[in-house]
């Protein structure tokens, strides 16, 4: 949102518009949905309140204070708020603008300044890098370092987050991106052409869930375009408060897309794919509106995309198992992705669903707030996992990557038997080949 | 200014993690959901039990300090707001059912327990809590009480107020009393506990209440009438009350709350008609059967466009929730929504209806009417801008002159959301000096250094 006009207290760039703070009629519907105000029952830390202390900064009633960039940077930013919001009001993406005024107006030191930079502008832009970067902790698991390291649990000195971040690596595979063929050809009766966005955690952490959304996609009769040079969603940059990158790299990723001649833009990242849907907005006075609203219309989640032009069903293999679905903050709320998993869930056939109460409560991983607040992050976690324990099923189906590491982690710690898997690798083990 | 040593008191006595005083938390404690009002307190305490209340209170009275009881903060009549800065004193971390009792049909919960998790509970043991604000999943059963909250059951059900039977209340001068019990019948002495229902935090602070719970109607069925008039809309209430049904819940919205409601929820309601009616009748399986048939064929005589029946307990669930959304809903049209509450005898609901309409045109306003039907409480709703200061004061002008011809009709100011800062002035208009000095003088006597929720319901001596 950037404006021209300074906003009170607000720098002029990346700032908040008073529309959208005055818009909160505090009615209080967002505060059981909240997962910061639950766990705090302090209000500035629910949606409510935020929006009441985005409005003051805006009113020169408060200055952007640090308990400001607090709460920007507390906010799960989950969006649970957005969508029990009666009067339309987005909590979380006033945060979210909040969290980029927290850089311009108290940025962080120099060392942290600095390694954030690095993570944010060298090297989520680069593919290769990040790539390269891989490639020491596959070496650490291959030659069974990790093995060591866990067991003599040197770990417990360093600092809590960096245990955690080491426990949540799954078996790291190599990347996806080199392996994957820019053309993959549909089988039987074709029905379209989709270019495939593949997000950077995808390929990095899992390759072999976006190999069998290629896979189903082809297997449904589609052509798939997997653009080898199609750059990080700028997702985490939003998350960080760097719109500037995030802004570069929607522009390269639009630009790639549009060339590229295709029905519809899948992902299976339920974040790639809330942060594609929100280029128009981001690229508001960098790109022309029309080509902005035809992107738009082509974003599609996988999820969306398969139970829009329907599963084609005939030879699909038996699964007998019963399951129970996550919702992806970024997929249920930020895109209002709810009832598509399911739908395709429910078409595998052996296959149970049962539901559990509060699916659509957050995991409590969003992005690096799990990292950020760790223990704030185990208690989100304990009610998830409370709650998958209760439906007794034998696997934990989810629709995106932080939510897949964050519950795969939490899952084992917990000791816990759930295998967690990506909905893709579902409908991939019941696709057959040939 | 509030010392230093009075935070380090307070945090003593109810542990540092329960006291704040920093801006930024201050600033977000200094309003509810009124409209237009905001006042900053100087601390905020969260006591966790009835001791941390009377500890707290102790000190606030020694210093003088205002104190300002808040729940969920979803009030419309800023009861929660500290109008005269002083202490907000918050229980919602008070959020413990502390028993369901089964042989007595009573539940007692701690003052910050939410109400639909009272609701919840009770359902769960199948007894029934039936008073059901709007605001249900937010608000706190301590916040009910001290407003005396309705709900869209509150025709056949009764208000909170119809379910209270103790009260356990702090007092200004530092006693606890328990009022009333689980005994059916009690008439030992004055009822203070009625005298404390709907007090709005002016008498004592409330730290546990046992309600009534009775049993849960074996059946429903919800009715959803649309009408290309509201006035017929309000004469088919008329009718159905004089028919002597009393539905469990007959809410009317017009049609610019139907297509608020409808851009949010999305479930095909009528965006061209002039209002709906949403009516449930509940029961034994025969007398549901009956006042539907009743019920549908009033409707077919006033000439209801169209009348629908929801066709399981899952579609009329979300009729009802769409329904809870209409205030929050209508705040999309625009940055500020001034609501209202007013009430009149059902008889002259089509009335109303039509002075509604013609004020509206007067004052070239937008207007939403939502609300309570069957209990002849409406919520005519300015949809306006705050930063609009003429706007705003031809929106007063409006409700000024709805008001008057409310009372005229023998209707109140408030059929639910209380006085508050919001209404005062109503208040002494529909009550008269001879009914304020009475209140003044029950509040004297409970209070009287005034430091609880100083500023509400009628203008003190100092003002």
């Amino acid at each position: 949102m950037p404006s021209s006009e300074k906003l009170g207290n607000f720098t002029e760039q990346d700032a908040p518009t008073y529309e959208s703070v005055l818009q909160c009629m505090r009615c209080g519907f967002c505060l059981p949905t909240c997962p910061t105000f639950a766990l705090t029952g302090r209000e500035r830390s629910s949606p409510r309140g935020r929006v009441a202390l985005a409005r003051a900064v805006a009113e020169e009633k408060l200055e952007f204070t640090v308990a400001v960039k607090q709460e920007a940077f507390f906010c799960l930013d989950c969006r649970a708020c957005t969508t029990a919001c009666p009067s339309g009001v987005k909590a979380g993406e006033v945060m979210e603008v909040c969290r980029s005024q927290a850089q311009q107006q108290s940025p962080p030191g120099h060392m942290a300044s600095s390694f954030r930079s690095f993570i944010l502008q060298r090297m989520l832009p680069d593919p290769d890098r990040l790539e390269m970067s891989m490639l020491p902790a596959r070496l650490y698991q291959k030659l069974g370092i990790q093995w060591l390291v866990r067991h003599a649990k040197v770990l417990k000195l360093g600092p809590s987050w960096m245990e955690k971040a080491e426990g949540m690596l799954p078996a790291l595979d190599a990347p996806l991106r080199p392996q994957e063929p820019e053309i993959t050809p549909a089988r039987g009766e074709k029905r379209g052409r989709v270019g495939f966005f593949l997000g950077c955690v995808m390929t990095l952490m899992y390759p072999n869930v976006s190999r069998q959304t290629v896979r189903v996609l082809a297997a449904q009769g589609f052509e798939v375009v997997t653009p080898p040079s199609t750059k990080c969603c700028g997702a985490p940059h939003l998350s960080e408060g760097d719109r500037q990158t995030a802004r570069e790299l929607a522009l390269f990723n639009l630009n790639l897309f549009m060339q590229t001649e295709v029905d519809f833009i899948v992902t299976d990242c339920a974040g790639c794919g809330a942060a594609l849907k929100e280029y128009e907005e981001l690229l508001e006075s960098a790109a022309e509106h029309d080509r902005l609203v035809v992107f738009r219309e082509k974003i599609r989640d996988i999820s969306e995309f398969l139970a829009e032009v329907g599963l084609r069903t005939e030879a699909m293999q038996l699964i007998n198992k019963t399951v129970t679905y996550h919702e992806p903050c970024h997929l249920c709320h930020a895109q209002g992705i709810s009832r598509q998993p399911r739908e395709l869930l429910k078409q595998i056939p052996g296959l149970e669903l049962r539901e559990m109460n509060e699916a659509s409560w957050c995991c409590g991983s969003a992005a690096t707030w799990g990292l950020k607040f760790s223990r704030e992050s185990q208690q989100v976690l304990d009610r998830k996992l409370n709650n998958v324990s209760q439906t007794g099923a034998e696997l934990l189906v989810t629709a995106n990557p932080g939510c897949q590491l964050q519950l795969a982690w939490g899952v084992r710690e917990a000791g816990m038997t759930q295998e967690v898997v990506h909905v893709m690798e579902l409908l991939g083990a019941a696709t057959l080949d040939g | 200014m509030l010392s230093r040593t009075t935070i380090d008191e307070l945090q003593r006595v109810v542990g540092a993690a329960n006291v704040a005083s920093e801006p930024e938390d201050l600033l977000v404690l200094g309003y509810d959901s009124t409209p237009g009002i905001h006042h900053l307190p100087e601390v905020a305490v969260y006591p966790t039990s009835t001791e941390g209340v009377l500890a707290v209170l102790e000190i606030a009275r020694r210093d003088g300090l205002p104190v300002t009881p808040r729940g969920s903060g979803t009030g419309l009549s800023g009861g929660s707001v500290p109008a005269k800065g002083g202490m907000v004193l918050c229980l919602n971390r008070m959020n413990k059912i502390l028993e369901i009792d089964e042989e007595n049909l009573t539940a007692t919960v701690e003052a910050g327990v939410v109400t639909l998790d009272l609701f919840n509970a009770t359902a769960k043991k199948g007894l029934f809590y039936p008073p059901d604000p709007g605001s249900q999943k937010i608000s706190t059963l301590g916040g009910n009480v001290m407003e005396d909250a309705g709900g869209l059951r509150g025709l056949k059900y009764g208000v909170t107020r119809d379910y209270v039977m103790a009260l356990q209340c702090v007092l200004p001068d530092g006693s606890l009393i328990q009022t009333g019990g689980k005994s059916v019948k009690d008439v030992a002495g004055y009822a203070f506990k009625d005298l404390l229902v709907g007090s709005e935090g002016t008498l004592g602070i409330i730290t546990e209440i046992t309600v009534k719970l009775i049993p849960p109607p074996r059946d429903k069925r919800t009715i959803l009438a649309y009408f290309s008039d509201i006035r017929t809309a309000g004469e088919a209430v008329s009718k159905i009350i004089a028919a002597k049904i009393i539905p469990s819940t007959m809410e009317i919205m017009d049609k610019a709350t139907i297509n608020c409601v409808e851009d949010y929820v999305k479930i095909g309601l009528p965006r061209s008609m002039a209002a709906l009616l949403l009516i449930e009748v509940d029961g034994h399986p025969a007398q549901v059967a009956e006042e539907a048939a009743a019920v549908e064929v009033i409707l077919r005589q006033v000439r209801a466009a169209e009348i629908h029946i929801a066709k399981d307990a899952e579609q009329a669930a979300g009729l009802a929730a769409a329904r809870r959304t209409a205030l929050s809903a209508l705040a999309r049209m625009s940055p500020t929504t001034l609501l209202e509450d007013a009430t009149v005898p059902r008889s002259m609901l089509a009335e109303t209806f039509a002075e509604i309409e013609r004020l509206t045109a007067k004052y070239k306003l937008n207007v939403g009417t939502f609300g309570h039907a069957g209990d002849g409480n409406l919520h005519p709703t300015v949809l306006c801008d705050e930063r609009d200061l003429e706007e705003m004061h031809r929106a007063h002008a409006f409700y000024d002159e709805l008001y008057a011809q409310v009372l005229a009709w023998g209707g109140t100011v408030s059929g639910e959301h209380g006085i508050g800062i919001a209404k005062k002035e109503y208040l002494a208009r529909q009550i008269g000096a001879g009914g304020v000095a009475v209140m003044k003088r029950i509040k004297q006597a409970f209070d009287p250094n005034g430091i609880l929720n100083p500023g509400k319901i009628f203008a003190d001596e100092r003002e």
